[in-house]
């Protein structure tokens, strides 16, 4: 039996356990994919029939692999609990149904969601590029990627119960939590001393600025992250870098040119002005493009602890992907992208 | 960035034990085996750069020498500074010691310190494949 299929008796005989009403469940069109950097997930349908009635439900299940890229930061249990927050608000996300911390089920803690429908076209591939460029042209789906977030800003943090993510206190702190939460990554990691990220890091404490306002905000909101279906976002994906913080944080990683490499649209999806534009008028919050200078900063020094977190696994031998190995390189591209927006 | 040697092991570790095993073809799965033992003869041919380590001494070499010229900041300079990791402490006591110093001190110091990382950087492009100019 494949490691596969292994898993697959494993992930029915779970479902049977959580559904007893649920008669002849099993499961099929199985897929398990290494999508994610950080998590595994395990994409089928479970069949049952229940009071005489055949049903079917598409899953998702999403798994620890123990050492992925946010190493300790990782929390499967805290991105559960916001899928199931969030499932009251208008926010577009899949529902979260149950979360396991036994690691003897699948080698880790894993939680089981509803399975969106709709296609997740990957922005660094020339045929997601195609798919957003199209996109873009017919409208809807840019209108939908701005009313997305905005959905996210907008939303009752605190009525949906999200505070238990940490509530920032006034002026720098959330800044100042963000840059330590991104040194701890980089401190965990084998390297050897980055002094242009010495000199980043010790620039953006000495820069910080205050947050205005607090929201909820995603972390990496951009395509690639949002299940698209009927040229609109059907659910927002990878919760694992949400805070309670600045909503020009998640302005900024739009604006950034990190996430539209090759294309003129940010995010490859949505032009630069009609963003500011509706963003501002579905929030009110008015964008300041200075502090989203900043955070484009901030980003490459998360981008870069994130690759040396990547690029020490493969090296200290817990990550055999080699796609991690290949982040090494990416290391002075992102800190040479800092310097020129530092002027040097 | 992972040096040379110990990137090339782990990726042969990773030919051995992950790849190689599912490969189910026959003749596939003997060239992701020999890919591995033929990176294993690589790995005794490979050095590091030293052109670029060359270049990183003497450019900090010349930064240390300028800096000493700066008499608030040249007390801030240790003999173990003259490394990447020296570096790191320098930039870092810099900061730390900003308020003392004059606005123009501080500036010159790190003007200074950003040209030397400049050159640093441009050698690890050169690796990573996107030097410029």
């Amino acid at each position: 039996m494949s490691t596969e299929q292994a898993a697959q008796e494993k992930i029915a005989g779970y479902l049977r356990a959580k559904m007893p009403q649920a008669r002849d469940l099993m499961l099929t069109d199985f897929t398990h994919s290494a999508g994610g950097w950080s998590h595994e997930i395990y994409l089928f349908y479970a069949q049952w029939t229940e009071d005489g009635r055949a049903m079917r439900q598409g899953l998702c299940v999403r798994k620890d692999p123990g050492a992925g890229l946010l190493r300790e930061l990782s929390d499967l249990r805290e991105q559960f609990r916001v899928i199931k927050a969030l499932e009251a608000t208008s926010a577009p996300t899949s529902k979260a149904y149950w979360y396991e911390e036994d690691p003897s089920l699948l080698g880790g803690p894993f939680f089981v969601m509803e399975k969106v429908e709709g296609e997740v076209p990957n922005p660094w591939s020339r045929a997601g590029k195609e798919f957003y460029a199209e996109a873009a042209k017919r409208g809807k789906l840019p209108r939908s990627f701005v009313e997305a977030l905005a959905s996210l800003h907008n939303l009752d943090w605190r009525a949906a119960g999200l505070d238990f993510l940490g509530v920032p206190g006034a002026g720098k702190d959330f800044v100042l939590r963000e840059i330590a939460k991104w040194e701890s990554l980089i401190a965990q990691s084998i390297r050897k001393p980055e002094p242009m990220l010495t000199e980043l890091i010790m620039w953006l404490k000495a820069n910080a600025p205050e947050a205005r306002r607090l929201a909820f905000v995603h972390g990496a909101y951009r395509t690639g992250n949002l299940i698209v279906k009927d040229d609109a976002i059907a659910a927002v994906i990878d919760w694992e870098l949400q805070v309670i913080g600045d909503p020009m944080y998640d302005v900024a990683y739009v604006l950034s040119d990190l996430n539209r490499e090759g294309s003129p649209l940010l995010s490859c999806i949505v032009e630069r002005d009609f963003f500011l534009d509706y963003y501002q008028q579905l929030t009110g919050i008015a964008i300041d493009l200075e502090v989203c200078r900043y955070y484009d900063l901030l980003y490459a020094m998360r981008s870069t602890a994130f690759w040396l977190s990547a690029s020490g696994l493969f090296a200290e031998g817990r990550n055999k992907d080699l796609r991690l190995a290949r982040t090494t390189y990416s290391v002075p591209v992102v800190l040479n992208m800092a310097a020129k927006a530092l002027g040097f | 960035m992972i040096a040379a040697r110990q990137l090339i092991s782990e990726i042969v570790t990773s030919l051995r034990e992950v790849i190689a095993p599912a490969v189910a073809e026959p003749y596939a799965k003997s060239q992701a085996y020999m890919a591995a033992v033929v990176l294993e003869f690589v790995a005794r041919q490979v050095e590091e750069r030293s052109d670029i380590e060359a270049e990183k001494h003497a450019a900090l070499m010349e930064l240390m020498r300028d800096l000493a010229r700066l008499p608030e900041v040249s007390a801030l300079i240790r003999g173990d500074h003259l490394s990447e990791a020296g570096l790191c402490d320098l930039i870092e006591h810099l900061y730390g010691a900003r308020a003392r110093l004059d606005d123009a001190t501080f500036a010159a110091a790190n003007r200074r310190i950003r040209q030397t990382l400049r050159e640093l950087l441009d050698g690890e492009l050169k690796v990573a494949g996107k030097a410029e100019g």
